[in-house]
C-alpha cells in the first residue's frame, strides 16, 4: 500500500491550522459574495435600494439558515426518500447482487493474495455503484422538480430554502446509508463464504503426522518433518508437528492444536484428538490471518548511497512509478527508516517488523531463491548497529521478522533493543541488499512496526464508512449544482466534481506543467498529429497559440484543484484490501474534510435556490 | 394598508428576459390591486395577458422588475406568509409517485401539523373531494379531473384564510365544474378570501364578487361583477300571470295599464358578452382604460 503524506497526519495537529485555514477561506468568500450581492443590487436598484435590498437579502439568509424546522426538513427528506425508492434506486442495488453472484467466476481463490482481491472487488463495486448513484439521484432530483413544477407546491407553503437543501441531501443520504449497509452486509459475508476452504490430509500424511505425535509422546524430537495438506484453491500448506500446546482433560483424552504456515496470506490451525488409547485424529480449521487490521507504526525514510553517504532517494531503476527507491546490493547503500516514540511497553514480544520490497534483478540469479538482504537495528544517537539477521526476500509478499528484545549478535555481545538500541524512543532499522548487482526497492510504507492488530469487521465497517463520506460529498456537489443548472448538466458538473477529485492529484501535475505531452490543447494536438509526448511540438503560429490557451487552463486547473476536495482522502478501500487499520484519527480527518465541503456547498445552494425565480 | 386589504399591488411590474438580460416580454406593467378579506376576486384575461404572473409575483415564485406585492401586509417574498395561504396551480403540479393520502400527509408535515390533526384533515379533505376509493392509488394514475381535485385539496389542508386559485374548472367534468364552484361559494362563507383566474367566463359570473381584466399586462377593467355587466341605457320589464290577450294589451299600453310588474331594471349582459367588447375596445386603443366603472 502507497502511504501518503495526509495518512501520516496526526489530528491533533492537523485540525487547529486546518480549522484556521477553512475558516479564513469560508469568511473570505463570504465577503466577496456580499460585496458582490450589493453591487449588483447597487447597479439594478440605485445605491439606497440596493443596499437596503442586499440587508434585507442577508438578514433572511441568516432567519433561515438558523430558523430551520427540523420536522419541515425530516417532511422534506422523507419525500426525497420516497422518491428516490419509487425511482427504482432498487435496479442498483439488483446490479450490485448480480455482480456478486457471478463475481465468484472470475475472481480467483486461488491467487497469491485472495483476501486483497476479494476485498477490492466488493469495495470497488460498491463505491462506484454508490457513488454514481449520488450523482444520479441528487443532480436530477431538483431541475426535475423545477421542470416538472412541483416545486411550485412546497415553496409556496412555508418552507425555507434551506429545508428544501437539507431535506434533499439528508434524504439522499439516507436512502445512500440504507443501500451501503446492505452492500456491506453481503460484501462482508462474500469475502468471508470466498475466502472459506478447508484443507485435508492423505491416509499417507494422517499416519505420518500419528507417528509424530507418538514420537513426541516418546520424546524425540519431531521438528523439522514436514507434512503437507491437499491442494485446495491452487494451494497446500505445510505442517511441522509441535505437541507444545496438547492438555489431557479429566477422562485422559489428549487435545491439542498445531499451526500451518502462511501460504497465499493466510493459516490454519490443525486440531487434533486422541483418545484414551486410541490414535490421534486431526481436523482442519478455517483460514486465518487473512483478514486483519495491523496497526502499523511507521517510520521515515532516508537512504545511504553505495558508498554509504546520505542520499535523498536511492537509484531510480526505470520503473516509472517513482514510489519506491532502489538500493544497490553489496555496497554500502542503505535504506534506513527511523521511528521515534517508541515504548517498551508496546513490544511485550519484540519488535514485529513487517516489510513488502520490491526486487530489481540486474541478472536472473537463482530465480527460484529470494535475494538475500540483511537487517539490523541502529541506536539513533550512539550509531551501535546491531546485525539481527539474514533473510530472502520475498518480492511484494508481506514478510514478518520478529526481532526479539534480547539477542546476541555474531560477535557475541547481548543486546537489550530498548536499553541499548532506542534512544529517547527513537531507533534506526537498516535494510541492506546482499547479492551484488540485485536491488531492493522500498518506499516508506514497505517497513513498519507491527504494534498490534485491531478488528477486521470494525476496519471493514470503517471503509465502507469512506465510502459513505464520499457519497454525502457527492450528494452535496449534486443538490448544490441542481440548485441552479438543469438536470443534465448538473450531472456533468457533479461527475466533474467527482473525477477531479479522484484525480486531484493529476488535475495539480497538470496545473503545474508537470506532465509529459502539454497541457490539454497540446495533447489534443499530440493526439491528432500523433506524435509521442516527448518531442518539441515545431516552433509554429499554431504550438504558440496552444501553449497560450494551455497556460490559461493551467490557472483554471490551479483553481478547481483548490476548490475540489481530495477524494483519495476518505477512500479507505486500499487500507481493508492491504490489511492495515484505518486509525480513528485518518477517519476523523475524512469527516472533518466531508464537513468542510458539505456546510459550504449547503450555504451556496440555499443562495442559489433564495435567488433563483422558481416559476421563470 | 387597510386591515380589509389582503391582497395589494403596488405598480407592480414584470419584464422577462432572455438568457442575456435583454427584455423578452413586458408581462406585467404597473399594476395596481386590492382584494378585500372575505372576497372572491376574479382575474380575467386571455391568454398572455398577465393573470397567471400576477399570481406567481404574489406568492413570491416570480420577482418583480418594479413595484410591489403585498400578502397581509407582507412582501411577497416572506416565507411565514405562506402559512396562511393556499394555492390550486394552474396544473396540479404534485408529486406523481405518491397516493393521494401520502401528497396530503405530506404538504400537512410542511405546515408542521400535529399528527392527530394531520389525519382528521387528510380523511376530511379526501372525503370532501370524493377521492375515498382512490386514495391509495399514486397520482400518476389518476385523470385530470381527480389530479384537480387532489391538488385543491392540498390547498386546503392548512385550512388557508386566502385562496389563489389557478383555473380552478381546467379539467373538471359538468358535475365537477358545478361542485367546484359551490365549494368556492362555502369557502366565502366560511370568511376566506380567493383570488383566482380563469378562461371560463361563466364560472367567473356565477362566482366572482369582483374581477380585474387584464389585457397584455394591463389592467382594463376593475369592479364588482354585477355593476359592471349592468347596461344602463335600457330597461328591462319582467312580469308574470300575464295572458296573450293581456301581453298584448301591454305592448299597446303598458305606460297605462299595467299587469303586476315584477321587476323594472337595467337588464345585464352576460360577462362573455363585456368581456369580447373590452378585449375588442383594448385592440383598437391600446394602452386606454376601457371604462372607468368601478
Amino acid at each position: 500500500m502507497v502511504l501518503e503524506s495526509y495518512h501520516a497526519v496526526n489530528f491533533a495537529e492537523w485540525i487547529g491550522p486546518a480549522a484556521k485555514v477553512w475558516l479564513i477561506a469560508v469568511v473570505a468568500l463570504l465577503i466577496a459574495f456580499c460585496l458582490l450581492r450589493w453591487l449588483l443590487a447597487v447597479l439594478r436598484q440605485g445605491p439606497a435600494a440596493g443596499t437596503l435590498s442586499t440587508m434585507e437579502f442577508l438578514l433572511a439568509a441568516a432567519a433561515d439558515l438558523v430558523l430551520l424546522s427540523p420536522r419541515r426538513t425530516l417532511a422534506l427528506a422523507g419525500l426525497t426518500i420516497k422518491e428516490s425508492i419509487r425511482r427504482r434506486i432498487v435496479i442498483v442495488f439488483a446490479v450490485f447482487l448480480i455482480l456478486v453472484a457471478f463475481a465468484g467466476w472470475f475472481l480467483d481463490p486461488g491467487s497469491n493474495q485472495p483476501a486483497r482481491l476479494y476485498l477490492s472487488f466488493v469495495l470497488t463495486t460498491t463505491s462506484y455503484l454508490v457513488l454514481l448513484l449520488a450523482v444520479f439521484l441528487s443532480a436530477l432530483s431538483l431541475p426535475a422538480d423545477i421542470r416538472n413544477h412541483t416545486i411550485h407546491t412546497v415553496v409556496t407553503k412555508p418552507v425555507r430554502p434551506s429545508e428544501i437543501v437539507l431535506g434533499r441531501v439528508f434524504g439522499f443520504t439516507a436512502v445512500g446509508t440504507v443501500l451501503l449497509g446492505l452492500m456491506a452486509a453481503i460484501s462482508y459475508v462474500f469475502v468471508l463464504r470466498g475466502l472459506d476452504h478447508q484443507h485435508d490430509f492423505s491416509a499417507a500424511a494422517r499416519e505420518q503426522l500419528a507417528v509424530l505425535w507418538r514420537e513426541a509422546r516418546r520424546g524425540d524430537p519431531t521438528s523439522g518433518i514436514a507434512v503437507s495438506t491437499d491442494r485446495v484453491q491452487n494451494h497446500r500448506h505445510t505442517v511441522y508437528f509441535d505437541p507444545s500446546q496438547e492438555t489431557v482433560d479429566e477422562q485422559g483424552v489428549r487435545r491439542g492444536a498445531i499451526r500451518t504456515d502462511m501460504e497465499n496470506g493466510h493459516d490454519h490451525e490443525i486440531r487434533y484428538v486422541v483418545p484414551v488409547d486410541g490414535e490421534p485424529e486431526f481436523s482442519c480449521g478455517p483460514p486465518e490471518n487473512h483478514l486483519l487490521a495491523r496497526v502499523p507504526i511507521y517510520g521515515k525514510l532516508r537512504f545511504k548511497d553505495r558508498a554509504g553517504k546520505d542520499a535523498e532517494k536511492g537509484v531510480n531503476v526505470g520503473d516509472e512509478w517513482t514510489y519506491r527507491s532502489y538500493i544497490q546490493g553489496g555496497s554500502l547503500a542503505a535504506a534506513i527508516w527511523t521511528f521515534e516514540n517508541l515504548r517498551e511497553e508496546q513490544f511485550p514480544d519484540g519488535l514485529p517488523v513487517e516489510m513488502t520490497l520490491g526486487v530489481f534483478r540486474t541478472h536472473k540469479g537463482d530465480i527460484e531463491k529470494g535475494v538475500p538482504g540483511s537487517l539490523s537495528v541502529r541506536n539513533p544517537a550512539t550509531g551501535d548497529e546491531a546485525h539481527v539477521r539474514t533473510f530472502a526476500s520475498r518480492e511484494f509478499q508481506t514478510d514478518l521478522q520478529v526481532i526479539p528484545l534480547e539477542f546476541q549478535t555474531g560477535d557475541g555481545r547481548t543486546i537489550n533493543v530498548f536499553r541499548d538500541l532506542v534512544a529517547d524512543g527513537k531507533l534506526e532499522i537498516w535494510l541492506r541488499c546482499v547479492a551484488p548487482h540485485q536491488y531492493f526497492g522500498a518506499g516508506q510504507a514497505d517497513l513498519y512496526l507491527r504494534a498490534r492488530d485491531a478488528s477486521f469487521a470494525v476496519n471493514f465497517v470503517k471503509g465502507f464508512a469512506g465510502i459513505w463520506l464520499q457519497m454525502v460529498l457527492i450528494t452535496g456537489f449534486g443538490v448544490l449544482f441542481s440548485t441552479f443548472l438543469s438536470g443534465p448538466i448538473a450531472i456533468l458538473a457533479t461527475g466533474g466534481a467527482l473525477l477531479g477529485g479522484l484525480f486531484s492529484d493529476f488535475l495539480y501535475q497538470l496545473s503545474q506543467h508537470k506532465v509529459y505531452g502539454g497541457g490539454p490543447i497540446e495533447a489534443m494536438i499530440r493526439l491528432v498529429t500523433q506524435q509521442n509526448v516527448v518531442t518539441e511540438l515545431p516552433p509554429t503560429a499554431q504550438t504558440t497559440v496552444a501553449k497560450m490557451l494551455d497556460k490559461a487552463a493551467e490557472q483554471w486547473m490551479w483553481l478547481i484543484w483548490h476548490m475540489l476536495p481530495d477524494f483519495r482522502v476518505l477512500s479507505f478501500s486500499d487500507h481493508v484490501a492491504y490489511g492495515f487499520d484505518i486509525s480513528w484519527g485518518l477517519l476523523a480527518l475524512a469527516i472533518c474534510q466531508t464537513l468542510a465541503y458539505v456546510g459550504p456547498a449547503f450555504v451556496l445552494a440555499y443562495v442559489f435556490l433564495k435567488s433563483r425565480e422558481l416559476a421563470q | 394598508m387597510s386591515a380589509e386589504v389582503v391582497i395589494e399591488t403596488r405598480s407592480l411590474t414584470k419584464v422577462y428576459r432572455d438568457f442575456w438580460g435583454r427584455r423578452k416580454v413586458e408581462a406585467l406593467k404597473a399594476l395596481d390591486l386590492e382584494v378585500r378579506r372575505g372576497e372572491i376576486f376574479g382575474l380575467l384575461g386571455p391568454n398572455g395577458s398577465g393573470k397567471t404572473t400576477t399570481i406567481k409575483l404574489i406568492l413570491g415564485l416570480l420577482f418583480p422588475t418594479n413595484g410591489e406585492a403585498l400578502v397581509f401586509g407582507r412582501p411577497a417574498g416572506d416565507v411565514e406568509k405562506n402559512a396562511r395561504i393556499g394555492y390550486l396551480p394552474e396544473e396540479s403540479y404534485l408529486y406523481r409517485f405518491l397516493n393521494a393520502e401520502e401528497t396530503l400527509d405530506f404538504y400537512a408535515r410542511l405546515f408542521r401539523l400535529p399528527r392527530a390533526v394531520r389525519r382528521q384533515r387528510v380523511f376530511d379533505l379526501i372525503e370532501q373531494v370524493g377521492l375515498q376509493r382512490a386514495k391509495r392509488r399514486q397520482l400518476r394514475e389518476y385523470s385530470k379531473g381527480m389530479t384537480r381535485r387532489i391538488g385543491l385539496a392540498q390547498a386546503l389542508i392548512n385550512d388557508p384564510e386566502l385562496l389563489l386559485l389557478d383555473e380552478p374548472t381546467t379539467g373538471l367534468d359538468p358535475i365537477g365544474i358545478r361542485e367546484m364552484k359551490d365549494l368556492i361559494l362555502h369557502l366565502r362563507e366560511q370568511g376566506k378570501t380567493i383570488l383566482m383566474c380563469s378562461h371560463r367566463l361563466d364560472d367567473v359570473q356565477d362566482v366572482c364578487d369582483r374581477i380585474a381584466i387584464l389585457h397584455q399586462g394591463e389592467l382594463k377593467e376593475l369592479g364588482r361583477v354585477d355593476a359592471l355587466l349592468k347596461v344602463r341605457d335600457m330597461t328591462e320589464i319582467r312580469a308574470t300571470g300575464l295572458s296573450d290577450e293581456a301581453k298584448d294589451e301591454i305592448r299597446q299600453v303598458i305606460a297605462k295599464h299595467g299587469a303586476q310588474l315584477l321587476s323594472c331594471d337595467n337588464p345585464t349582459a352576460t360577462l362573455e358578452e363585456l368581456f369580447v367588447k373590452i378585449i375588442r375596445e383594448s385592440e383598437e386603443h391600446p394602452g386606454r382604460r376601457v371604462r372607468g366603472v368601478t
